[in-house]
Protein backbone atom coordinates (compact mmCIF):
# COMPACT_ATOMS: atom_id res chain seq x y z
CA UNK A 1 0.00 0.00 0.00
CA UNK A 2 1.36 3.64 -0.59
CA UNK A 3 0.90 6.37 1.54
CA UNK A 4 -1.59 7.94 -0.63
CA UNK A 5 -3.65 4.89 -0.26
CA UNK A 6 -3.53 5.24 3.60
CA UNK A 7 -5.06 8.05 3.78
CA UNK A 8 -8.01 7.32 1.41
CA UNK A 9 -10.30 5.33 4.50
CA UNK A 10 -12.73 2.72 3.40
CA UNK A 11 -15.54 2.89 5.33
CA UNK A 12 -18.73 0.76 5.54
CA UNK A 13 -22.29 2.13 5.75
CA UNK A 14 -24.83 -0.26 7.46
CA UNK A 15 -28.20 1.12 7.72
CA UNK A 16 -31.27 -0.78 8.50
CA UNK A 17 -34.47 1.01 7.04
CA UNK A 18 -38.33 0.15 5.92
CA UNK A 19 -38.84 -2.10 3.30
CA UNK A 20 -40.75 0.41 1.22
CA UNK A 21 -38.44 2.87 1.56
CA UNK A 22 -35.95 0.88 -0.75
CA UNK A 23 -36.48 2.16 -3.69
CA UNK A 24 -35.75 5.75 -2.68
CA UNK A 25 -32.57 5.16 -0.71
CA UNK A 26 -31.38 3.51 -4.06
CA UNK A 27 -32.41 6.32 -5.77
CA UNK A 28 -30.46 8.91 -3.29
CA UNK A 29 -27.15 6.63 -3.39
CA UNK A 30 -27.20 7.25 -6.76
CA UNK A 31 -27.26 11.09 -6.66
CA UNK A 32 -24.26 10.56 -4.37
CA UNK A 33 -22.14 8.12 -6.63
CA UNK A 34 -22.00 5.29 -4.57
CA UNK A 35 -24.64 3.05 -6.14
CA UNK A 36 -23.36 0.08 -5.47
CA UNK A 37 -24.96 -1.72 -2.33
CA UNK A 38 -25.99 -5.13 -1.07
CA UNK A 39 -29.29 -5.46 0.29
CA UNK A 40 -30.62 -8.21 2.81
CA UNK A 41 -34.08 -8.96 4.70
CA UNK A 42 -33.67 -9.18 8.56
CA UNK A 43 -36.43 -8.61 11.46
CA UNK A 44 -35.80 -6.47 14.26
CA UNK A 45 -36.75 -4.65 17.37
CA UNK A 46 -36.15 -0.81 17.77
CA UNK A 47 -38.40 1.75 18.95
CA UNK A 48 -41.34 1.24 16.25
CA UNK A 49 -44.31 -0.67 18.58
CA UNK A 50 -45.15 -4.07 18.46
CA UNK A 51 -47.92 -4.63 16.36
CA UNK A 52 -50.66 -7.26 16.36
CA UNK A 53 -50.70 -10.41 13.85
CA UNK A 54 -54.11 -12.87 13.08
CA UNK A 55 -54.43 -16.27 12.11
CA UNK A 56 -57.34 -18.12 11.94
CA UNK A 57 -59.04 -14.44 14.02
CA UNK A 58 -57.04 -14.90 16.93
CA UNK A 59 -54.26 -12.39 17.54
CA UNK A 60 -50.53 -12.86 18.33
CA UNK A 61 -47.75 -10.29 19.15
CA UNK A 62 -45.28 -9.18 16.26
CA UNK A 63 -42.51 -7.24 17.85
CA UNK A 64 -39.46 -7.92 15.26
CA UNK A 65 -40.59 -5.57 12.24
CA UNK A 66 -39.60 -6.52 8.73
CA UNK A 67 -36.55 -4.24 7.75
CA UNK A 68 -33.69 -4.16 5.08
CA UNK A 69 -30.42 -4.24 6.14
CA UNK A 70 -28.05 -2.17 3.10
CA UNK A 71 -24.43 -2.79 3.51
CA UNK A 72 -22.62 -0.17 1.18
CA UNK A 73 -18.49 0.35 1.09
CA UNK A 74 -17.03 3.39 -0.09
CA UNK A 75 -13.51 4.73 -0.55
CA UNK A 76 -13.39 7.71 -2.19
CA UNK A 77 -17.08 9.10 -1.44
CA UNK A 78 -17.75 10.84 1.96
CA UNK A 79 -19.28 8.40 4.07
CA UNK A 80 -20.94 11.17 5.36
CA UNK A 81 -22.55 11.66 1.87
CA UNK A 82 -23.17 8.25 2.07
CA UNK A 83 -25.07 8.52 5.43
CA UNK A 84 -27.21 11.56 4.77
CA UNK A 85 -27.85 9.69 1.16
CA UNK A 86 -29.70 7.13 3.33
CA UNK A 87 -31.43 9.32 5.79
CA UNK A 88 -32.95 11.23 3.10
CA UNK A 89 -33.84 8.54 1.27
CA UNK A 90 -35.62 6.04 4.28
CA UNK A 91 -36.94 9.34 6.91
CA UNK A 92 -40.57 9.32 7.09
CA UNK A 93 -40.13 10.91 10.86
CA UNK A 94 -42.41 7.56 12.72
CA UNK A 95 -40.96 5.52 14.31
CA UNK A 96 -39.73 2.50 13.27
CA UNK A 97 -37.58 4.70 10.39
CA UNK A 98 -34.21 2.48 10.91
CA UNK A 99 -30.77 2.99 11.95
CA UNK A 100 -27.35 3.91 10.31
CA UNK A 101 -24.34 2.32 11.30
CA UNK A 102 -20.37 3.38 10.13
CA UNK A 103 -17.43 0.98 10.46
CA UNK A 104 -13.77 1.56 9.89
CA UNK A 105 -13.27 -1.63 7.19
CA UNK A 106 -9.72 -2.81 7.55
CA UNK A 107 -8.92 -3.98 3.77
CA UNK A 108 -10.77 -4.80 0.09
CA UNK A 109 -9.99 -7.07 -2.13
CA UNK A 110 -11.61 -7.27 -5.80
CA UNK A 111 -12.13 -11.29 -6.34
CA UNK A 112 -12.08 -10.87 -10.12
CA UNK A 113 -8.97 -8.64 -10.59
CA UNK A 114 -7.17 -9.27 -7.06
CA UNK A 115 -6.79 -5.82 -6.35
CA UNK A 116 -6.04 -4.57 -2.92
CA UNK A 117 -7.39 -1.81 -0.90
CA UNK A 118 -8.98 1.12 -1.67
CA UNK A 119 -9.11 0.93 -5.33
CA UNK A 120 -10.41 -2.53 -4.59
CA UNK A 121 -13.88 -0.56 -3.79
CA UNK B 1 -79.50 -40.16 -41.35
CA UNK B 2 -81.60 -42.98 -42.57
CA UNK B 3 -85.07 -44.21 -40.88
CA UNK B 4 -83.24 -47.67 -40.44
CA UNK B 5 -80.13 -46.19 -38.79
CA UNK B 6 -82.27 -44.07 -36.17
CA UNK B 7 -84.24 -47.38 -35.59
CA UNK B 8 -81.10 -49.01 -35.12
CA UNK B 9 -80.17 -46.74 -31.57
CA UNK B 10 -80.73 -47.96 -28.88
CA UNK B 11 -82.24 -45.06 -26.39
CA UNK B 12 -81.40 -47.29 -23.21
CA UNK B 13 -77.83 -48.14 -24.18
CA UNK B 14 -77.59 -44.17 -25.06
CA UNK B 15 -78.98 -42.88 -21.76
CA UNK B 16 -76.59 -45.18 -19.91
CA UNK B 17 -73.29 -44.22 -21.50
CA UNK B 18 -74.27 -40.68 -20.60
CA UNK B 19 -74.98 -41.55 -17.43
CA UNK B 20 -71.59 -43.57 -17.62
CA UNK B 21 -69.43 -40.64 -18.72
CA UNK B 22 -71.16 -38.46 -15.86
CA UNK B 23 -70.51 -40.81 -13.20
CA UNK B 24 -66.27 -40.64 -14.74
CA UNK B 25 -66.34 -37.39 -15.23
CA UNK B 26 -67.51 -36.43 -11.65
CA UNK B 27 -64.91 -39.01 -10.06
CA UNK B 28 -62.36 -37.00 -11.70
CA UNK B 29 -63.52 -33.96 -10.58
CA UNK B 30 -63.88 -35.72 -7.04
CA UNK B 31 -60.41 -37.05 -7.16
CA UNK B 32 -59.24 -33.42 -8.18
CA UNK B 33 -60.16 -32.45 -4.36
CA UNK B 34 -56.87 -34.14 -3.26
CA UNK B 35 -54.85 -31.38 -4.66
CA UNK B 36 -56.99 -28.93 -2.30
CA UNK B 37 -56.28 -30.59 0.54
CA UNK B 38 -53.08 -30.69 0.00
CA UNK B 39 -52.86 -27.33 -0.83
CA UNK B 40 -55.27 -26.47 2.19
CA UNK B 41 -53.20 -28.14 4.66
CA UNK B 42 -49.85 -27.19 3.52
CA UNK B 43 -50.59 -23.81 3.73
CA UNK B 44 -51.87 -24.63 7.16
CA UNK B 45 -48.95 -25.31 8.70
CA UNK B 46 -45.56 -24.59 9.40
CA UNK B 47 -42.79 -24.34 6.78
CA UNK B 48 -40.90 -26.90 8.71
CA UNK B 49 -43.96 -29.91 8.35
CA UNK B 50 -44.97 -29.00 4.48
CA UNK B 51 -43.47 -32.18 3.12
CA UNK B 52 -44.46 -34.42 5.93
CA UNK B 53 -48.13 -32.87 5.06
CA UNK B 54 -47.81 -33.34 1.26
CA UNK B 55 -46.83 -37.16 1.99
CA UNK B 56 -49.43 -37.67 3.93
CA UNK B 57 -51.93 -36.08 1.17
CA UNK B 58 -50.30 -38.16 -1.53
CA UNK B 59 -50.08 -41.52 0.56
CA UNK B 60 -53.81 -41.22 2.18
CA UNK B 61 -54.87 -41.62 -1.62
CA UNK B 62 -52.23 -44.16 -2.44
CA UNK B 63 -52.89 -46.67 0.16
CA UNK B 64 -56.69 -45.90 1.00
CA UNK B 65 -57.62 -46.47 -2.68
CA UNK B 66 -55.50 -49.77 -3.13
CA UNK B 67 -56.94 -50.87 0.64
CA UNK B 68 -60.68 -50.20 -0.52
CA UNK B 69 -60.52 -52.12 -3.05
CA UNK B 70 -59.40 -55.53 -1.56
CA UNK B 71 -61.05 -54.68 1.41
CA UNK B 72 -63.30 -52.00 2.10
CA UNK B 73 -65.90 -52.19 -0.84
CA UNK B 74 -66.36 -55.67 -0.05
CA UNK B 75 -66.72 -54.80 3.74
CA UNK B 76 -69.33 -52.14 2.80
CA UNK B 77 -71.58 -54.44 0.76
CA UNK B 78 -71.42 -56.82 3.66
CA UNK B 79 -72.27 -54.38 6.50
CA UNK B 80 -75.12 -53.13 3.56
CA UNK B 81 -76.72 -57.14 4.01
CA UNK B 82 -75.18 -58.64 1.08
CA UNK B 83 -72.36 -60.75 1.41
CA UNK B 84 -68.71 -59.96 0.96
CA UNK B 85 -68.77 -58.92 -2.83
CA UNK B 86 -64.95 -58.64 -3.78
CA UNK B 87 -64.12 -56.31 -6.30
CA UNK B 88 -62.00 -58.53 -8.89
CA UNK B 89 -65.16 -60.78 -9.06
CA UNK B 90 -67.61 -57.99 -9.89
CA UNK B 91 -67.91 -56.54 -14.01
CA UNK B 92 -65.33 -54.28 -15.00
CA UNK B 93 -68.16 -51.70 -16.01
CA UNK B 94 -68.93 -51.33 -12.50
CA UNK B 95 -65.04 -50.96 -11.42
CA UNK B 96 -65.43 -47.31 -13.14
CA UNK B 97 -68.92 -46.77 -12.24
CA UNK B 98 -69.26 -48.46 -8.90
CA UNK B 99 -66.11 -49.04 -7.12
CA UNK B 100 -64.21 -46.09 -8.58
CA UNK B 101 -66.91 -43.65 -8.00
CA UNK B 102 -66.96 -44.89 -4.46
CA UNK B 103 -63.62 -44.79 -3.71
CA UNK B 104 -62.95 -40.83 -4.61
CA UNK B 105 -65.54 -40.47 -1.35
CA UNK B 106 -63.78 -43.18 0.98
CA UNK B 107 -60.72 -41.05 -0.24
CA UNK B 108 -62.13 -37.73 1.15
CA UNK B 109 -63.16 -39.13 4.08
CA UNK B 110 -59.90 -40.48 4.94
CA UNK B 111 -57.38 -37.27 4.15
CA UNK B 112 -59.91 -34.98 6.16
CA UNK B 113 -57.91 -36.64 8.69
CA UNK B 114 -54.67 -35.73 8.08
CA UNK B 115 -55.20 -31.48 9.24
CA UNK B 116 -56.32 -32.44 12.37
CA UNK B 117 -53.04 -34.14 13.33
CA UNK B 118 -50.44 -32.13 11.67
CA UNK B 119 -47.05 -31.69 12.94
CA UNK B 120 -47.15 -34.17 15.12
CA UNK B 121 -47.98 -37.72 13.76
CA UNK B 122 -45.83 -40.09 13.23
CA UNK B 123 -46.06 -40.71 9.89
CA UNK B 124 -46.55 -45.26 9.75
CA UNK B 125 -49.32 -43.95 12.77
CA UNK B 126 -51.27 -42.10 10.21
CA UNK B 127 -50.91 -44.62 7.08
CA UNK B 128 -51.54 -47.48 9.33
CA UNK B 129 -54.64 -45.53 10.81
CA UNK B 130 -55.50 -44.57 6.85
CA UNK B 131 -55.34 -48.60 6.23
CA UNK B 132 -58.31 -49.16 8.78
CA UNK B 133 -60.32 -46.48 8.11
CA UNK B 134 -60.22 -47.79 4.13
CA UNK B 135 -60.99 -50.95 5.01
CA UNK B 136 -63.05 -50.84 7.95
CA UNK B 137 -64.33 -47.35 9.73
CA UNK B 138 -65.68 -46.16 6.45
CA UNK B 139 -66.72 -48.79 4.64
CA UNK B 140 -69.35 -49.73 8.14
CA UNK B 141 -70.80 -46.38 7.73
CA UNK B 142 -71.40 -46.47 4.36
CA UNK B 143 -72.71 -50.08 4.99
CA UNK B 144 -74.94 -49.12 7.37
CA UNK B 145 -76.43 -45.99 5.16
CA UNK B 146 -76.27 -45.73 1.70
CA UNK B 147 -75.67 -49.37 1.11
CA UNK B 148 -78.19 -51.15 3.43
CA UNK B 149 -80.50 -48.46 4.32
CA UNK B 150 -80.31 -49.86 8.12
CA UNK B 151 -80.83 -46.23 9.56
CA UNK B 152 -84.76 -45.42 9.22
CA UNK B 153 -87.73 -43.97 12.21
CA UNK B 154 -91.02 -44.16 11.89
CA UNK B 155 -90.66 -44.73 7.65
CA UNK B 156 -88.16 -42.08 7.32
CA UNK B 157 -84.84 -43.39 6.20
CA UNK B 158 -81.54 -42.04 6.80
CA UNK B 159 -81.18 -38.66 4.46
CA UNK B 160 -77.37 -38.12 3.28
CA UNK B 161 -77.51 -37.27 -0.18
CA UNK B 162 -73.39 -36.88 -1.14
CA UNK B 163 -72.13 -37.60 2.45
CA UNK B 164 -72.05 -34.42 3.87
CA UNK B 165 -72.37 -37.14 7.81
CA UNK B 166 -71.22 -39.99 6.29
CA UNK B 167 -67.99 -38.94 4.73
CA UNK B 168 -67.46 -34.92 5.98
CA UNK B 169 -69.08 -35.69 9.58
CA UNK B 170 -67.26 -38.46 9.92
CA UNK B 171 -64.29 -37.56 8.73
CA UNK B 172 -64.20 -34.44 10.93
CA UNK B 173 -65.02 -36.43 13.91
CA UNK B 174 -62.16 -39.12 13.43
CA UNK B 175 -60.00 -35.86 13.01
CA UNK B 176 -61.15 -34.64 16.28
CA UNK B 177 -60.66 -37.55 17.82
CA UNK B 178 -57.26 -38.74 16.61
CA UNK B 179 -56.35 -34.89 17.47
CA UNK B 180 -57.89 -35.63 21.04
CA UNK B 181 -55.60 -38.99 21.81
CA UNK B 182 -52.19 -37.07 20.40
CA UNK B 183 -52.61 -34.06 22.48
CA UNK B 184 -51.62 -30.60 21.31
CA UNK B 185 -48.10 -29.38 19.05
CA UNK B 186 -45.57 -28.24 21.88
CA UNK B 187 -45.90 -25.11 22.79
CA UNK B 188 -49.55 -24.90 22.05
CA UNK B 189 -50.84 -24.47 25.00
CA UNK B 190 -49.05 -23.23 27.77
CA UNK B 191 -48.38 -24.28 31.44
CA UNK B 192 -52.20 -22.35 32.83
CA UNK B 193 -53.87 -23.55 30.11
CA UNK B 194 -54.38 -20.75 27.97
CA UNK B 195 -53.39 -20.80 24.08
CA UNK B 196 -50.86 -19.76 21.54
CA UNK B 197 -51.39 -19.02 18.00
CA UNK B 198 -49.37 -21.21 15.73
CA UNK B 199 -50.03 -19.29 12.41
CA UNK B 200 -49.62 -21.53 9.18
CA UNK B 201 -46.91 -20.86 6.54
CA UNK B 202 -48.90 -19.54 3.55
CA UNK B 203 -52.05 -18.02 3.13
CA UNK B 204 -51.82 -18.38 -0.78
CA UNK B 205 -51.66 -22.27 -0.43
CA UNK B 206 -54.54 -22.37 2.08
CA UNK B 207 -56.79 -20.08 -0.72
CA UNK B 208 -55.84 -21.84 -3.56
CA UNK B 209 -56.46 -25.39 -1.85
CA UNK B 210 -60.00 -23.93 -0.48
CA UNK B 211 -61.00 -22.97 -4.11
CA UNK B 212 -59.48 -26.26 -5.78
CA UNK B 213 -61.91 -28.42 -3.01
CA UNK B 214 -64.89 -25.66 -3.94
CA UNK B 215 -64.03 -26.96 -7.74
CA UNK B 216 -64.08 -30.92 -7.10
CA UNK B 217 -67.04 -30.06 -4.92
CA UNK B 218 -69.37 -29.76 -7.75
CA UNK B 219 -68.57 -33.37 -8.84
CA UNK B 220 -68.83 -34.52 -5.03
CA UNK B 221 -72.49 -32.82 -5.10
CA UNK B 222 -73.57 -32.34 -8.31
CA UNK B 223 -72.29 -35.98 -9.56
CA UNK B 224 -74.36 -37.54 -7.20
CA UNK B 225 -77.21 -37.05 -9.42
CA UNK B 226 -77.46 -38.97 -12.08
CA UNK B 227 -78.32 -37.31 -15.24
CA UNK B 228 -81.26 -39.80 -16.40
CA UNK B 229 -83.29 -42.05 -13.77
CA UNK B 230 -83.55 -45.65 -14.26
CA UNK B 231 -85.66 -48.56 -12.60
CA UNK B 232 -84.78 -51.41 -10.49
CA UNK B 233 -84.37 -53.39 -13.76
CA UNK B 234 -81.98 -50.13 -15.38
CA UNK B 235 -84.24 -49.22 -17.57
CA UNK B 236 -84.71 -45.24 -18.21
CA UNK B 237 -87.25 -44.00 -16.30
CA UNK B 238 -86.70 -39.87 -16.92
CA UNK B 239 -84.60 -37.38 -17.27
CA UNK B 240 -83.25 -36.10 -14.14
CA UNK B 241 -82.57 -32.04 -14.53
CA UNK B 242 -85.14 -30.90 -12.17
CA UNK B 243 -82.81 -32.73 -8.93
CA UNK B 244 -79.26 -32.07 -11.21
CA UNK B 245 -80.34 -28.45 -11.24
CA UNK B 246 -81.60 -28.34 -7.36
CA UNK B 247 -77.84 -29.65 -6.29
CA UNK B 248 -76.32 -27.11 -8.47
CA UNK B 249 -77.74 -24.07 -7.18
CA UNK B 250 -77.82 -25.36 -3.56
CA UNK B 251 -74.58 -26.34 -3.53
CA UNK B 252 -73.48 -22.63 -4.95
CA UNK B 253 -76.03 -20.84 -2.55
CA UNK B 254 -74.33 -22.85 0.28
CA UNK B 255 -71.18 -22.20 -0.89
CA UNK B 256 -71.35 -18.61 -0.80
CA UNK B 257 -73.11 -17.87 2.13
CA UNK B 258 -70.65 -19.83 4.57
CA UNK B 259 -68.04 -17.72 3.52
CA UNK B 260 -70.11 -14.80 4.22
CA UNK B 261 -71.42 -16.03 6.97
CA UNK B 262 -67.58 -16.91 9.20
CA UNK B 263 -66.55 -13.69 7.53
CA UNK B 264 -69.11 -12.24 9.15
CA UNK B 265 -68.82 -13.52 12.60
CA UNK B 266 -65.04 -12.74 12.95
CA UNK B 267 -66.00 -9.36 11.83
CA UNK B 268 -68.15 -8.68 13.98
CA UNK B 269 -65.93 -10.28 16.87
CA UNK B 270 -62.76 -8.74 16.17
CA UNK B 271 -63.29 -5.73 13.52
CA UNK B 272 -61.55 -7.57 11.12
CA UNK B 273 -62.45 -9.86 8.35
CA UNK B 274 -60.17 -12.52 8.62
CA UNK B 275 -58.91 -14.16 5.23
CA UNK B 276 -58.32 -18.06 6.70
CA UNK B 277 -61.79 -17.88 8.18
CA UNK B 278 -63.82 -16.78 4.84
CA UNK B 279 -61.51 -19.40 3.34
CA UNK B 280 -62.98 -22.39 6.01
CA UNK B 281 -66.07 -20.98 5.73
CA UNK B 282 -67.12 -21.17 2.17
CA UNK B 283 -65.63 -24.94 3.02
CA UNK B 284 -68.17 -25.35 5.73
CA UNK B 285 -71.30 -24.02 3.79
CA UNK B 286 -70.47 -26.71 1.25
CA UNK B 287 -70.05 -29.33 4.17
CA UNK B 288 -73.79 -27.93 5.75
CA UNK B 289 -75.30 -28.70 2.18
CA UNK B 290 -74.11 -32.24 1.37
CA UNK B 291 -76.16 -34.09 2.90
CA UNK B 292 -79.17 -32.32 1.48
CA UNK B 293 -78.73 -30.15 -1.78
CA UNK B 294 -81.19 -32.82 -3.51
CA UNK B 295 -83.71 -31.69 -1.01
CA UNK B 296 -83.42 -28.09 0.09
CA UNK B 297 -85.28 -25.31 -0.91
CA UNK B 298 -83.19 -22.29 -2.22
CA UNK B 299 -84.16 -20.56 1.25
CA UNK B 300 -83.03 -23.36 3.16
CA UNK B 301 -79.55 -23.31 1.05
CA UNK B 302 -79.10 -19.82 1.81
CA UNK B 303 -79.64 -20.79 5.61
CA UNK B 304 -78.06 -23.75 6.27
CA UNK B 305 -74.65 -21.90 4.36
CA UNK B 306 -75.08 -19.10 6.37
CA UNK B 307 -75.30 -21.30 9.84
CA UNK B 308 -72.52 -23.64 8.60
CA UNK B 309 -70.66 -20.81 7.93
CA UNK B 310 -71.36 -18.87 11.68
CA UNK B 311 -71.02 -21.59 13.86
CA UNK B 312 -67.11 -21.92 12.48
CA UNK B 313 -65.31 -19.45 14.77
CA UNK B 314 -67.66 -20.56 17.41
CA UNK B 315 -67.19 -24.21 16.92
CA UNK B 316 -63.44 -23.77 16.44
CA UNK B 317 -63.01 -21.48 19.70
CA UNK B 318 -65.09 -24.25 22.11
CA UNK B 319 -62.29 -26.51 20.40
CA UNK B 320 -59.33 -24.72 21.02
CA UNK B 321 -60.04 -23.38 24.40
CA UNK B 322 -62.42 -25.76 26.12
CA UNK B 323 -62.04 -29.12 24.52
CA UNK B 324 -58.03 -27.69 24.65
CA UNK B 325 -57.80 -30.21 21.54
CA UNK B 326 -55.40 -28.63 18.91
CA UNK B 327 -57.02 -29.15 15.89
CA UNK B 328 -54.47 -27.39 13.43
CA UNK B 329 -56.32 -27.22 10.07
CA UNK B 330 -59.93 -26.94 11.98
CA UNK B 331 -61.26 -30.04 10.44
CA UNK B 332 -64.29 -30.47 13.20
CA UNK B 333 -65.66 -26.88 12.40
CA UNK B 334 -65.46 -27.20 9.01
CA UNK B 335 -66.27 -30.68 8.19
CA UNK B 336 -67.70 -32.06 11.28
CA UNK B 337 -69.97 -29.75 13.02
CA UNK B 338 -70.93 -28.13 10.02
CA UNK B 339 -71.74 -31.56 8.46
CA UNK B 340 -73.73 -32.80 11.15
CA UNK B 341 -75.91 -29.07 11.05
CA UNK B 342 -76.48 -30.14 7.57
CA UNK B 343 -77.62 -33.34 7.94
CA UNK B 344 -80.17 -32.20 10.94
CA UNK B 345 -81.17 -29.52 9.21
CA UNK B 346 -83.09 -32.16 5.71
CA UNK B 347 -86.66 -31.77 7.52
CA UNK B 348 -87.01 -28.43 8.07
CA UNK B 349 -85.27 -26.74 4.89
CA UNK B 350 -86.34 -30.11 2.33
CA UNK B 351 -89.03 -28.65 -0.50
CA UNK B 352 -92.24 -30.31 -0.14
CA UNK B 353 -92.57 -32.69 -2.75
CA UNK B 354 -88.88 -33.23 -2.84
CA UNK B 355 -89.21 -34.66 0.87
CA UNK B 356 -92.30 -36.83 -0.33
CA UNK B 357 -90.28 -38.37 -2.88
CA UNK B 358 -87.25 -39.51 -0.18
CA UNK B 359 -89.24 -40.48 2.75
CA UNK B 360 -92.68 -40.44 1.52
CA UNK B 361 -95.41 -39.83 4.41
CA UNK B 362 -93.11 -39.76 7.22
CA UNK B 363 -93.57 -36.92 9.89
CA UNK B 364 -90.58 -34.28 10.40
CA UNK B 365 -90.69 -35.58 13.73
CA UNK B 366 -89.96 -38.90 12.73
CA UNK B 367 -87.81 -37.69 9.81
CA UNK B 368 -85.50 -35.22 12.38
CA UNK B 369 -85.38 -38.56 14.91
CA UNK B 370 -83.74 -40.29 11.80
CA UNK B 371 -81.14 -37.71 10.89
CA UNK B 372 -80.77 -37.74 14.64
CA UNK B 373 -79.66 -41.17 14.66
CA UNK B 374 -77.86 -41.44 11.34
CA UNK B 375 -75.48 -38.32 13.73
CA UNK B 376 -75.37 -40.20 16.97
CA UNK B 377 -74.51 -43.65 15.40
CA UNK B 378 -72.01 -42.72 12.84
CA UNK B 379 -70.97 -40.20 15.34
CA UNK B 380 -70.13 -42.92 18.08
CA UNK B 381 -68.79 -45.54 15.69
CA UNK B 382 -66.56 -43.17 14.51
CA UNK B 383 -65.29 -41.50 17.92
CA UNK B 384 -64.92 -45.43 19.13
CA UNK B 385 -63.33 -46.86 16.53
CA UNK B 386 -60.63 -44.06 15.66
CA UNK B 387 -60.19 -43.70 19.86
CA UNK B 388 -59.16 -47.35 20.05
CA UNK B 389 -57.28 -47.49 17.13
CA UNK B 390 -54.56 -44.26 18.29
CA UNK B 391 -54.84 -45.01 21.65
CA UNK B 392 -53.11 -48.60 20.44
CA UNK B 393 -50.82 -46.43 18.47
CA UNK B 394 -50.05 -44.45 21.45
CA UNK B 395 -49.43 -47.36 24.36
CA UNK B 396 -46.69 -49.10 21.94
CA UNK B 397 -45.33 -45.37 21.55
CA UNK B 398 -45.69 -45.16 18.16
CA UNK B 399 -48.39 -42.08 17.61
CA UNK B 400 -46.32 -39.39 17.85
CA UNK B 401 -43.03 -38.32 16.86
CA UNK B 402 -40.10 -37.40 19.70
CA UNK B 403 -40.20 -33.95 20.27
CA UNK B 404 -36.74 -33.06 19.43
CA UNK B 405 -37.95 -34.51 15.73
CA UNK B 406 -41.00 -32.18 16.58
CA UNK B 407 -38.83 -29.25 16.95
CA UNK B 408 -36.97 -29.74 14.38
CA UNK B 409 -39.57 -30.54 11.83
CA UNK B 410 -41.28 -33.35 10.18
CA UNK B 411 -39.98 -32.57 7.03
CA UNK B 412 -36.25 -33.33 7.83
CA UNK B 413 -37.14 -35.65 11.00
CA UNK B 414 -39.41 -38.27 9.08
CA UNK B 415 -38.72 -37.36 5.46
CA UNK B 416 -35.01 -35.87 5.23
CA UNK B 417 -35.91 -33.66 2.90
CA UNK B 418 -36.51 -29.61 3.45
CA UNK B 419 -39.55 -27.99 1.39
CA UNK B 420 -38.05 -24.93 1.36
CA UNK B 421 -33.79 -25.57 1.16
CA UNK B 422 -32.03 -22.22 1.26
CA UNK B 423 -28.27 -23.28 0.83
CA UNK B 424 -26.90 -26.66 -0.33
CA UNK B 425 -24.44 -28.02 -2.94
CA UNK B 426 -20.78 -29.28 -2.50
CA UNK B 427 -19.01 -31.52 -0.20
CA UNK B 428 -20.52 -30.48 3.54
CA UNK B 429 -17.70 -29.37 5.98
CA UNK B 430 -18.01 -30.04 9.33
CA UNK B 431 -18.23 -26.24 11.45
CA UNK B 432 -16.35 -26.21 15.26
CA UNK B 433 -18.72 -28.34 17.33
CA UNK B 434 -20.32 -29.54 14.39
CA UNK B 435 -21.02 -33.28 13.42
CA UNK B 436 -21.22 -34.52 9.61
CA UNK B 437 -24.62 -34.49 8.76
CA UNK B 438 -25.98 -38.06 9.01
CA UNK B 439 -29.43 -38.60 7.17
CA UNK B 440 -29.45 -42.72 8.70
CA UNK B 441 -29.25 -41.32 12.25
CA UNK B 442 -31.73 -38.70 11.69
CA UNK B 443 -33.94 -40.68 10.20
CA UNK B 444 -33.98 -42.87 12.92
CA UNK B 445 -36.56 -42.55 15.32
CA UNK B 446 -37.18 -45.90 17.58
Amino acid sequence: MTDEDEEREIKMIVAMVRPDKLGDVKQSLAEVGAPSLTVTNVSGRGSQPAKKGQWRGEEYVVDLHQKVKIETVVADIPANDVVEAIKEGAHTGEPGDGKIFVIDVEDAVQVRTGERGPDAV
Amino acid sequence: MTYELLQAVDVGAVASSVNFTWILVVTFLIFFMHAGFAMLEAGQVRSKNVANQLTKNLLTWSVGVVVFFLIGAGVSSLVGGGSFSWVPNSSPGSWASSWLYGAVFAMTAATIVSGAVAGRAKLRAYVAYTFLLAAVIYPVVTGLTWAGGHISFGGAVFQDFAGGMIVHGMGGIAGLTAAKVLGPRMGRYNEDGSANVIPGHSMTFAVLGTLILAFGWYGFNVGTAAIFNTDASGAITSFNGAVVGRVALTTTLAMAMGAIGAGSVAWARTGKVDTLYVANGLLAGLVGITAIPNASTWWGALAVGLLAGAQLPFVFEFVEKTLKIDDVCAVFPVHGSAGVLGTLAFPFVAESSRYSALVGDASMVSSFIAQLAGVVIIGAWTIAATALVWYGFKMVGQARVTPEHEQEGLDVSEHGVETYPEFGGGESVVADGGSPANFSEVNNDD
